[in-house]
């Protein structure tokens, strides 16, 4: 058979339950073989407003929304009109006739009273369960299939309320077969349940923190950054941790030290804003030497900006924050797989050579659901890094040693004494003011990033290096990247991908050796001053011949970064 | 181990005579008292003047940012409960540049004690107007004079029905040492303010115009910690008189016992569960 690769759009307003409706459809087809993949568009508000989530069901991997959707289900049918656009010709709406209004457009209409049957089988706020039914008897997959996912997503709220949805789900079903409606395309099980795992990149970023050994999460809400707290807090008995919410980041980075001092791994999460308030404890952890993981989540700004949005600019930042220097690391996976294992390496890092490592990540990659294959747990990974045996005689925090790390010692060890100051300091860590003292203490920590470099996990590179154009990025358009770029090596073009995780520090060699001999280098990035081409520039050297940007808040569409790519490709300016 | 075992070796960076010299005995001697040893202290301290007093004793010590003592207070000892735990710092430290985590810490009632140099001005900035400088009184910042009423941070603890409350003074060591002990004894946030003159800065709040001005809660007129309106009514009491002493005591339950998650083993000592984690990834499936 022909792969499926289908494209559905759910909106409605705020309060709607879109969600329900994305993941109990992507509960039913990632469980009848599908590679599933949703990405939300939500308005920074409670109730009212316009959402909307893309669903894409296909039979390969995929890692980005659908160029066209085929289905469009509105739960407020004003709102259809916003997407007709991006409704394939042959793409059908349902909206539900009582909204009173009709989109004016050429597709097919699928009118099915949702609220009506909501009333009927169970209560108007399950209208959502009525369209989700709709939609599945469109496909023509078995209604069987609901059962499961509606009893994952309702049962915390009682067993009655998951069966009237179940049965609310089941009416708008047997309405639209009733009418004897359907998709144009069919999506029937194709296989027993691959077992594939199914979760957000903030999920794998909390789930790899847990992995990782995190003992202390200490955090203030943040879109995008708040699911990941949550998912620590959600999970925190089970673990054994303790995830504290505190008065702000300041305070959250500032905790996650003194515990990290006391020798609990930590760490905190936010978003760029809050990472501008944590800017002072990072050059404090630099400083003291003291390990610590920071997830900072990038939406646009300044400041507030777009608050539920997506957007690549805080990579440079990031890389310079905190005031003077001292060695980090910057990991900037792109989906949850690698958001599991990046973190895994961050924990990894700050303790091996005590120093902050930022894992950076965007609203996009946080809030995107999808597919991914068996996590493999680095089981050797999850024990405690051995600690460096103590030296004879008195403990010094700060004993200068080649690599530039020195030995750790918890504090409360029976007859040694822990001195860490963020005060210029000298071995033992008390205050100096020794020029001397002052240049050996610089020289020792900035040693530190050579053995950190030796940890990061090299740039993907694909299909090969030196491709007549190579498209450079990072982080959260890999999916959309990869799929460009293989459609238009399908077109004939010799084009290749160079795909950064771990960023910083800057993988210079590798990245030299993979765009040297091509013609052509073209960055794609979330932003508009082209922040990943200034890097390639400033350390690799390679001036990129233009850049692929996108700035509005939205993630990136392959098809526009397709066309990008080959107008870049062709000579033409960016 | 006696107090002078807790002296160390580090040249001490203080002005002659400040106030700072009689906090430092009273620390010594409270820990002496205890039967605490220095490596089971945990210091954290931010900067200025006052933050510089754990260098100047044998102990643990983590001396961080200016104003952000009270957080890494607090992570230190959520991560294990078995440290003793001391924060320290001046009035610009914990009043104006951590006053938020003052608050919070209030509200939190964790388990440390939190001695604050109160010298009512700004010292290593070299006096500026504090959150503590009366009103009226003439400094390199406001040389017009200070016209915002001075942070009572006794009040505002007592107010938010904090666990330990107590006023010390730094030219009565034994006196002071006793509050220190308490304030560790205490299980929960504990707060001493230590009315401390400023040699070089303060030319009002003097050592002798404090000596002829405090007097002791319990000693010179009896006092009751338990009782908040009194309490209150005593933390206010500024001027021709100064209480000093334990002002506020309640039973409020530390936050280390109030969270459930923490189990008995200290985090610090905890190594992750694989099953755990395995259990955790099959819920995604």
């Amino acid at each position: 058979m022909a792969g499926i690769d289908f494209g559905l759009i759910v909106t409605g307003q705020a309060g709607q339950g879109l969600q329900v409706i994305a993941q109990a459809l992507a509960g039913v087809f990632v469980r009848s073989g599908y590679h599933v993949f949703v990405s939300q568009d939500v308005m920074s508000r409670i109730r009212g407003g316009h959402n909307f989530t893309r669903v894409r069901i296909a039979t390969k991997p995929v890692g980005a929304d659908a160029d066209r959707a085929q289905m469009l289900v509105a739960l407020d049918a004003k709102l259809a009109s916003l997407h007709l656009s991006e409704l394939a010709d042959d793409g059908l709406v349902l909206i539900d006739p009582d909204d009173g209004s009709r989109p004016e457009t050429g597709h097919e209409i699928v009118a099915v009273p949702l609220r009506r049957l909501a009333r009927e089988h169970g209560r108007e706020v399950m209208t959502n369960s009525v369209a989700l039914g709709a939609a599945l008897a469109l496909l023509q997959h078995d209604p069987e299939a609901l059962r499961r996912p509606i009893q994952e997503l309702f049962a915390g709220k009682g067993q009655a309320v998951a069966d009237e949805n179940l049965a609310c789900a089941r009416a708008g079903f047997d309405f639209v077969c009733a009418e004897g409606r359907t998709c144009r395309e069919r999506i029937p099980r194709i296989a027993e349940d691959a077992g594939r795992l199914f979760l957000t990149g903030a999920q794998a970023l909390g789930l790899g923190a847990i992995a990782a050994g995190v003992r202390l999460v200490a955090g203030y809400p943040m879109s995008p950054a708040t699911p990941i707290f949550e998912f620590c807090a959600r999970n925190a008995a089970e673990a054994g941790i303790a995830v504290e919410l505190v008065e702000d980041e300041i305070a959250a980075i500032n905790m996650a030290l003194g515990a990290a001092f006391a020798g609990a791994r930590a760490m905190t999460c936010t978003a760029g804003g809050g990472f501008c308030l944590m800017n002072e404890g990072l050059s404090l952890a630099g400083m003291t030497e003291t390990p610590v993981v920071i997830m900072v989540g990038m939406r646009p700004g300044p400041a507030t900006g777009l608050a539920t949005r997506t957007a690549q600019a805080d990579l440079l930042f990031c890389l310079s924050a905190g005031h003077g220097e001292f060695p980090r690391a910057v990991l900037a996976p792109a989906d949850p797989e690698q958001a599991f294992h990046a973190t895994i390496r961050a924990f990894r890092i700050a303790e091996e050579f005590q120093t902050p490592v930022i894992v950076l990540f965007d609203q996009f990659m946080a809030d995107a659901t999808r597919t991914i294959g068996n996590l493999q747990l680095p089981i050797a990974n999850l024990q405690s890094a051995e600690r460096q045996s103590l030296p004879e005689g008195a403990y010094r925090r700060y004993e200068a040693s080649e690599s530039g790390v020195s030995p750790f010692l918890r504090p409360g060890t029976k007859g040694q004494l822990v001195y860490v100051d963020s005060d210029e300091h000298n071995e033992e860590g008390h205050i100096t003011e020794s020029a001397e003292v002052r240049v050996r203490m610089v020289e020792k920590r900035a040693r530190k990033a050579g053995g950190i470099a030796v940890m990061l996990e090299p740039p993907e590179v694909w299909p090969g290096p030196g491709r007549k154009t190579m498209v450079v990025g990072f982080g959260s358009t890999r999916g959309a990247v990869l799929e460009a770029v293989e459609r238009l090596r399908g077109k004939g073009l010799d084009v290749g991908v160079l795909h950064i995780c771990d960023i910083w520090p800057f993988p210079i060699d590798s990245v030299r050796a993979a765009l040297e001999d091509s013609r052509r280098v073209i960055t794609v990035e979330n932003n508009w001053s082209g922040q990943v081409a200034r890097l390639l520039r400033q350390e690799a050297g390679i001036t990129a011949a233009g850049s692929v940007r996108r700035f509005d808040g939205r993630q990136f569409a392959v098809a526009e970064v397709a066309a990008g790519i080959e107008r870049l490709a062709e000579g033409k300016t960016g | 181990m006696k107090p002078q075992e807790f002296n160390s070796t580090d040249p001490i960076a203080w002005c002659p005579g400040c106030g700072n010299f009689g906090i430092r005995e009273a620390v010594k001697l409270a820990l002496s008292e205890l039967g605490i040893a220095p490596w089971q202290t945990c210091f954290v301290s931010g900067i200025g003047q006052a933050p510089k007093l754990p260098h100047y004793i044998t102990c643990n010590l983590f001396n961080g940012l200016h104003g952000r003592t009270l957080p890494v207070a607090i992570g230190a000892k959520l991560a294990n409960p078995e440290l003793v735990v001391i924060a320290e710092g001046g009035d610009g430290d914990g009043y104006a540049e951590g006053a938020n985590h003052f608050l919070a810490a209030l509200r939190r009632n964790a388990d440390i004690t939190y001695l604050v140099h109160d010298n009512q001005i700004y010292g290593l900035t070299k006096g500026q107007t504090s959150p503590t400088s009366e009103m009226g009184m003439v400094t390199r910042s406001t040389p017009w004079g200070v016209i915002m009423p001075a942070f009572n941070a006794p009040a505002l603890a007592i107010a938010l029905d904090a666990g330990f409350v107590a006023r010390g003074f730094a030219g009565n060591v034994p006196h002071l040492a006793g509050l220190i002990q308490q304030a560790i004894r205490h299980p929960g946030f504990a707060l001493v303010d230590i009315l401390q003159p400023c040699v070089s800065f303060n030319k009002v709040n003097t050592a002798k115009w404090y000596r002829h001005r405090v007097y002791e809660l319990g000693k010179d007129e009896p006092h009751d910690p338990t009782d908040r309106r009194r309490a209150f009514f005593k933390a206010r009491e500024w001027g021709d008189r100064i209480p000093i002493g334990v002002l506020y005591r309640s039973e409020r339950r530390p936050y280390d016992i109030a969270r459930a998650t923490h189990g008995t083993t200290p985090l610090a000592a905890r190594e992750p569960d694989p099953a755990v984690i395995t259990r955790l990834t099959e819920r995604f499936r």
